[in-house]
């Protein structure tokens, strides 16, 4: 199985779905679906061509829309499935039922974008302390960190 | 009756912080939970403000163990995004560091699964020929841990004739010691029976937790970065894909032991081909608005790092993903309706580097934590439904 016949196969059968296909490098594939079409391709890329492996979901804040790019593997080639969400409603749903090894990486997305991932199966925070304060999630681009004032318990004198 | 037992975030059984929940009935883990981010550092973040050329120490920084891995993962990604090609004597070099070091990771995983198990003369003879290795790398590079070896475009150290025979006779020594321990491993009566059975993940569960590295090549299934998506020089380069069918901690060392010997092979090939010329290309300091994906099999397992860049000199997103975060979902499952005294071996088995998985992440499974008050009677019943479903070390074959 070589890239031209993972192509071929994917214009085949998720037709119009797969808005963009792209083969920048060798074993190297990207596809842009939209996010409602994100479970079927999902399916289809492990249950029809053996993409049972997945590597990570990297997350991209863009400033209008996060990126989330779900890497896929097998033994002959690497399948970038990338897809986007508006940043002001950042629901994603979650492909835990066809891929349950995914679960660490998106209780990643919620913690570090803000993602709400719809249907995950256990969707506690994960990375942040208990006692981060709500609204912050540090891999947006508009967080910046602050170090809180030192203060030296009894006061300096 | 259920009883949680913590087991960290600081424990004389982990080396690392991390906090581990058993739900136990008598002696069987039930449910297990998993709390990361005692060690968190937003790594992540930080790369965003920093220059190619400081990541690149930074990246290095994300383990004490397979350092040089994540420091490839990333040049060999920058280097793509550059679009310029390292001479092929800094290459060789480059992953000659990075066979040596996945020997010192593995010798350092045997020892230390010799003392899980309770084998402490096993873990004192690895770590002292691991030492042979660790005193290469520091010939080779200066540092012992932290080799800063890589360059985007090449590597910054040469290698003279003197230090090629150095290695070439070092490696004899550990190959010799190397047949000792595989026949010690795999046929010592008592740390056989330890190992095996125990953790048991089997090709299936391997598949659908995405698990990586020697501990899904245990479970029977033959994916190793090197061959599937071959990086740099593994295209010429020939060894072979080590893998076992026994899906337990004894298979996990069996491959191990093996990946031994292909590391050997690898090195004594790299050292007699090496090619004479440069060992570095000048590197330009900004890289155009692109993408790449660059994946390398670490010592425990595929290492991933998505790079994006935007035009300037700093990275737009790095984002890591690293070996012991892809093995946690099959972990949990591993120690499943195990034995509480085979936490640690379990745990080790999977040679868990908590700052490496520490930029991000923490997992659970599903727990039906219920509590009821009952008769005697039922209490026994139940008991005696329980005694008939529990688990049992598997019947696990002589591996010779």
């Amino acid at each position: 199985m070589n890239d031209q016949i993972v192509i071929d196969k994917a214009k085949a059968s998720l037709g119009d779905k797969a808005l963009e296909i792209t083969n920048p490098a060798p074993r190297r594939i990207f596809i842009r679906v939209k996010v409602d079409d994100l479970l079927a391709a999902v399916g289809w890329l492990r249950n029809e061509m053996g993409f049972t492996h997945l590597a990570t979901i990297s997350g991209v804040d863009l400033g209008q829309a996060f990126e989330l790019i779900y890497h896929f593997a097998n033994n002959f080639t690497c399948v970038n499935l990338r897809t986007e969400i508006p940043r002001d409603n950042p629901l994603l749903p979650s492909i835990c039922e066809i891929i349950p090894g995914a679960i660490l990486y998106e209780r990643e997305l919620q913690d570090m974008f803000g993602i709400v991932v719809q249907n995950i199966p256990d969707g506690r925070p994960l990375v942040l302390p208990d006692d981060w304060p709500a609204g912050n999630y540090p891999l947006r681009k508009d967080w910046k960190y602050e170090r809180p004032p030192e203060v030296i318990p009894g006061g300096k004198k | 009756m259920k009883f949680q037992i913590p087991i960290g975030p600081q424990h004389p059984a982990l080396k690392e912080p991390i906090s581990l929940r058993m739900t136990v009935e008598g002696e069987i883990i039930r449910d297990a939970d998993l709390r990361l981010g005692y060690n968190h550092r937003g790594l992540e973040k930080l790369a965003e403000q920093k220059t190619w050329i400081q990541n690149i120490y930074l990246t290095e920084r994300i383990c004490g163990i397979c350092s040089h891995s994540h420091t490839t993962c990333y040049v060999q990604g920058v280097e793509k995004l550059m679009e310029i090609e390292p001479p092929k004597r800094g290459q060789y070099i480059r992953y000659l560091v990075s066979e040596l070091e996945r020997i010192h990771s593995h010798l350092l995983w045997l020892g230390v699964a010799g003392h899980e198990a309770g084998f402490d003369s096993f873990f004192m003879y690895t770590w002292r020929d691991r030492e042979i290795v660790m005193d290469i790398l520091e010939i080779i590079s200066g540092n012992r841990v932290h080799y800063g070896i890589n360059t985007i475009g090449g590597v910054r150290r040469d290698l003279d004739e003197q230090q090629v025979k150095h290695i070439l006779d070092s490696l004899a020594i550990l190959r010799q010691r190397s047949e000792y321990y595989q026949h010690l491993g795999t046929n010592e009566p008592s740390f056989v029976a330890r190992l095996a059975g125990v953790g048991y993940l089997s090709r299936e569960d391997a598949i659908a937790l995405c698990a990586v590295g020697p501990t899904v090549r245990a479970s029977g299934v033959p994916m190793d970065v090197r061959k599937d998506d071959p990086y740099g020089i593994y295209d010429e380069v020939p060894f072979e894909v080590c893998t076992a069918e026994t899906c337990d901690v004894l298979g996990r060392t069996v491959v191990r032991i093996k990946e031994l010997f292909q590391c050997y092979n690898i090195i004594e090939y790299l050292l007699k081909n090496l090619p004479t010329g440069p060992v570095a290309v000048r590197a330009p300091r900004r890289a155009k608005p692109n993408e790449v994906v660059s994946r390398y099999e670490a010592p425990r397992g595929e290492n991933i790092h998505y790079i994006k860049s935007n035009g300037t000199d700093k990275p737009e997103r790095l984002k890591v993903r690293a070996p012991t975060l892809g093995n946690y979902a099959a972990t949990i499952k591993m120690l499943k309706n195990g034995f509480i005294a085979d936490v640690p071996l379990i745990f080790a088995a999977i040679d868990p580097c908590i700052c490496c998985a520490e930029r991000a992440v923490a997992l659970v499974d599903a727990r039906s934590g219920q509590e009821k008050i009952i008769s005697m009677n039922a209490l026994k019943q139940l008991s005696r439904q329980v005694a008939a479903g529990n688990a049992r070390k598997r019947e696990a074959e002589w591996p010779l």
